[in-house]
């Protein structure tokens, strides 16, 4: 285990080594597996766990915990195919539904974190509550799956820009945003919220106001998710999400972020993101009977948590 | 001139608790400037008003004659106040650069934290204690890795990044070994000849005497007296603490040859940075473990005890092995610890006084039901006979001082009498008052037949309270200190190691 204490903080590494069995895994199990057009497929379906997950960590990182972004993701998706088929869904109505999609997402991050920094609740039991509301707003809004997106949406999704398939594109575009996050003031003072507020609020770092930009990236990046869904459903759906609360926060947990707040990163998040997703992966394509799909993909995940729990304990 | 400091006819109440009244302290330009007070006293609070974390109800503060706003830490900073603080704002999780800078990182022109700076900056301030810092103190370490006395180091740096013009210490030493505490005083005093006043909170007096200019003494909330140091002599500054009514018990050593028979037998103990170490203690005596802050003096109270095991070696009390395994093990032979660090060690946060002083007779007597009445008489006695005040044995245990907090926390162990007491730092952080109430106690339960096990980090403690003093260095006993060697100047000489 010498060599394993080393790893210290980077539990994200241990993470890379089963995302590199499972590739090993996926690859015997699925001959036609790294061809350009399957991996491109089992990206897309990656995609909004990826992005809901490098969300989470931000919240994570600061101490608290985001239940409520798969409720997000639902009404972030009715919200939007609803504001297109109102604009009469041509281009523009596109837009700005993307936009108001970003805008309710960046909105209910808003009020997570307004009613978790300003008045104090209890992150967990806030936004498992707040995820009640937004579902119901999300039923309010549409109540029944429904209401495709004009072509022009899903077909740009599922289509390249620049030559750069959109998926890819996408991809990188969040890649971007962690990395400039990363590197910004702003990742040290989120840890520092997270690992001991009390020291965060003696050395004046403004906590509030760290917590809320958490929560709203949280509420982007799942707008962000929800988006793509959509672009792969290219329908409206008020239940859509449920399960992704749940799934990002074991990928951001698998990445090496500790739960309690204070270490790690959205790099991990997205290796821990791909490795839920390769889980799922293997068990379909082990040809697993449906009804064990989901117990196993819960022992999988349990054990991969474990094993990196176990390594970075010394 | 106007002075760098002047805060006047401060007064803050905490519901019904009046911290301060009308509290006043004034600090000149480059002066090292001593507030001192019996714990409870309003230092703290006073303190942390100037340093912009708590509000004031009441009075006016002035810095450089200008009228201060201090609703925050950040605008206390922004016009040169910087406190240091006594429980660590370091972030355990963060490297030793991203805390010192943590707030005011340097960005590069992009607007991104500039690393580099970090590292470059950070290593310059850790040139100024680097002969005392200790292995693995750089910028990358993270704090979590660092020994108690390195993140205190820490703590002095990111206050020293600031540049402020007023920097408040509190106990800022309190966890330096003697080495350590000189290089800060150098550091001080280099402050000093830069025109930057210091605020410094000690416990030690002699601290206080070595580099103090003027001393503020205050008392129940207020400030009862300023002295210049070089005007004043010890006597006059604590009879200004205690005031006509506390008296302190100087000493309560008698200098009776010990007849009690030999009771401990501690032999080749071992642990991590400690020992191998062999000795004995007597039935009726209270030992002192002496030397240097972390000589191996709590990892071998820690180990008599069972919270760490000794990884070697054998302990027997009265002629039976006690070798404890596990803290259960030492409680079944009547081995009783007490540790100075209430908040980690000994308090069950919340929670009443009742359950903090029944926890370890549940434990020890094996209840599964708690005997609700039959403590609350047995503990009321106890408590009664401590000198304890408190509100009630339901109110919760964060009500108390931390003198009377550490008064419930050995009352655990009195019903019945320990056989061995460990007391580590016992009153560190706790008010003279407390502590004289405590000496007598320690003394009290030796005459009965237990044996004392104390480590201070306090000499005078040591000197005045105990029989016999071990000296500690480097985790060996250099010294077995008793009778007319046990002085200042042998104690002193066998903490660094120097064997008469």
């Amino acid at each position: 285990m010498i060599g394993l204490n080393k790893l210290g903080g980077r539990t994200w590494v241990v993470t890379a080594a089963a995302l590199i069995i499972l590739l090993v895994i996926n690859a015997v199990l699925q001959p036609n597996f790294l061809e350009p057009s399957v991996v491109q497929s089992n990206l897309t379906t990656f995609l909004p766990l990826v992005l809901v997950a490098i969300g989470q960590t931000y919240v994570i990182l600061g101490g608290d915990i985001d239940l409520s972004v798969g409720a997000i993701v639902a009404l972030v998706n009715v919200v939007t195919v609803t504001v297109i088929a109102g604009l009469g869904g041509d281009g523009t109505a596109v837009v700005i539904g993307l936009v108001a999609g970003m805008g309710v997402g960046a909105a209910c991050g808003l009020v997570n974190g307004l009613i978790i920094a300003g008045l104090r609740f209890q992150p967990i039991v806030t936004t498992f509550a707040t995820s009640i509301v937004f579902s119901g707003l999300a039923l309010w809004v549409l109540p029944q799956a429904g209401m495709p997106v004009p072509e022009p949406y899903w077909r740009t999704y599922a289509g390249s820009i620049l030559g750069v398939p959109t998926v890819y594109v996408i991809y990188i575009v969040a890649f971007l945003i962690a990395a400039f996050l990363a590197a910004r003031p702003f990742a040290t003072r989120l840890k520092a919220v997270g690992g001991l507020r009390t020291a965060a609020f003696q050395t004046g770092l403004d906590l509030g106001r760290l917590r809320v930009s958490a929560f709203m990236l949280s509420g982007l990046f799942g707008a962000f998710a929800s988006l793509c869904l959509t672009g792969e459903t290219a329908s409206g759906d008020p239940l859509m999400g449920q399960t992704l609360a749940m799934s990002a926060i074991s990928a951001v947990v698998l990445g090496g972020t500790a739960l309690a707040g204070g270490v790690g990163g959205t790099l991990g998040s997205v290796l821990g993101a791909w490795v839920i997703g390769m889980i799922g992966s293997v068990i379909f394509f082990a040809g697993l009977p449906f009804e064990y799909q989901t117990l196993v993909q819960g022992l999988i995940i349990l054990a991969a948590l474990a094993g990196g729990v176990l390594v970075t304990r010394r | 001139m106007q002075p760098a400091l002047r805060a006047s006819d401060i007064s803050k109440s905490f519901g019904a608790v009046h911290a301060l009244d009308r509290a006043r302290l004034t600090v000149e330009r480059g002066e090292i400037h001593a507030l001192l007070g019996a714990n409870g006293c309003g230092k703290s609070t006073l303190c942390k008003i100037i340093a912009g974390t708590v509000g004031l109800d009441a009075g006016e503060v002035l810095i450089d004659g200008q009228l201060a706003a201090l609703g925050s830490p950040n605008l206390a900073e922004e016009q040169g106040v910087a406190l240091f603080y006594q429980e660590l704002s370091l972030v355990p999780q963060l490297s030793l650069g991203e805390n010192i800078f943590l707030g005011r990182e340097p960005r590069d022109r992009l607007g991104f934290t500039d690393r580099a700076a970090i590292q470059r900056q950070t290593e310059a301030l850790i040139d100024r204690v680097a002969a005392v810092a200790g292995k693995g103190f750089r910028p990358d370490a993270r704090v979590s890795d660092l020994s108690p006395d390195q993140r205190q180091l820490a703590e002095i740096l990111k206050v020293l990044a600031r540049k402020p013009k007023i920097i408040i210490f509190d106990e800022a030493t309190a966890t330096l070994d003697r080495r350590q505490v000189e290089v800060f005083f150098d550091i001080l005093r280099e402050l000093k000849a830069e025109g930057v006043s210091s605020i410094f909170i000690s416990h030690r007096m002699d601290e206080v005497f070595a580099i103090a200019d003027r001393i503020t003494v205050m008392r129940n909330g207020a400030t009862v007296a300023e002295f210049a140091a070089a005007e004043t002599d010890r006597y006059a500054v604590v009879y200004a603490m205690v005031g006509e009514t506390g008296a302190i018990a100087a000493s309560v050593r008698d200098h009776k040859p010990l007849e009690g028979d030999t009771r401990l037998v501690v032999k080749d103990a071992r642990a991590a940075r400690l020992g191998p170490v062999s000795f004995t203690a007597q039935r009726g005596e209270i030992l002192g473990l002496g030397g240097l802050h972390g000589q191996g003096q709590k990892a071998l109270l820690a180990g008599l005890f069972g919270a760490e095991p000794f990884q070697g070696g054998s302990v027997s009390l009265d002629g039976v092995d006690v070798t404890a395994r596990r803290p259960a093990d030492a409680m079944a032979r009547r081995i009783a610890y007490v540790s100075g660090d209430r908040g980690r060690d000994s308090a069950l946060p919340g929670r009443s006084i009742l359950e903090n002083t029944a926890i370890a007779s549940l434990v020890r007597e094996r209840r599964h039901v708690v005997p609700g009445a039959v403590f609350r008489e047995r503990f009321t006695e106890v408590l009664a006979g401590l000198n304890t005040r408190y509100a009630g044995l339901d109110a919760p245990i964060g009500s108390l001082s931390g003198g009377n907090q550490q008064k419930v926390f050995i009352s655990r162990w009195l019903s019945p009498a320990p056989g061995l007491l460990l007391l580590d730092d016992p009153t560190k952080g706790i008010d003279l008052g407390a502590k004289g109430d405590f000496y007598l106690l320690a003394r009290k339960l030796a005459d009965e037949g237990a044996t004392v096990i104390i480590y201070s980090s306090e000499d005078s403690e040591l000197l005045s309270l105990c029989d016999r003093v071990l000296v500690l260095n480097g985790g060996a006993i250099t010294a077995d200190l008793v009778g007319d060697r046990l002085t200042p100047f042998e104690l002193t000489r066998a903490s660094y190691g120097d064997a008469a």
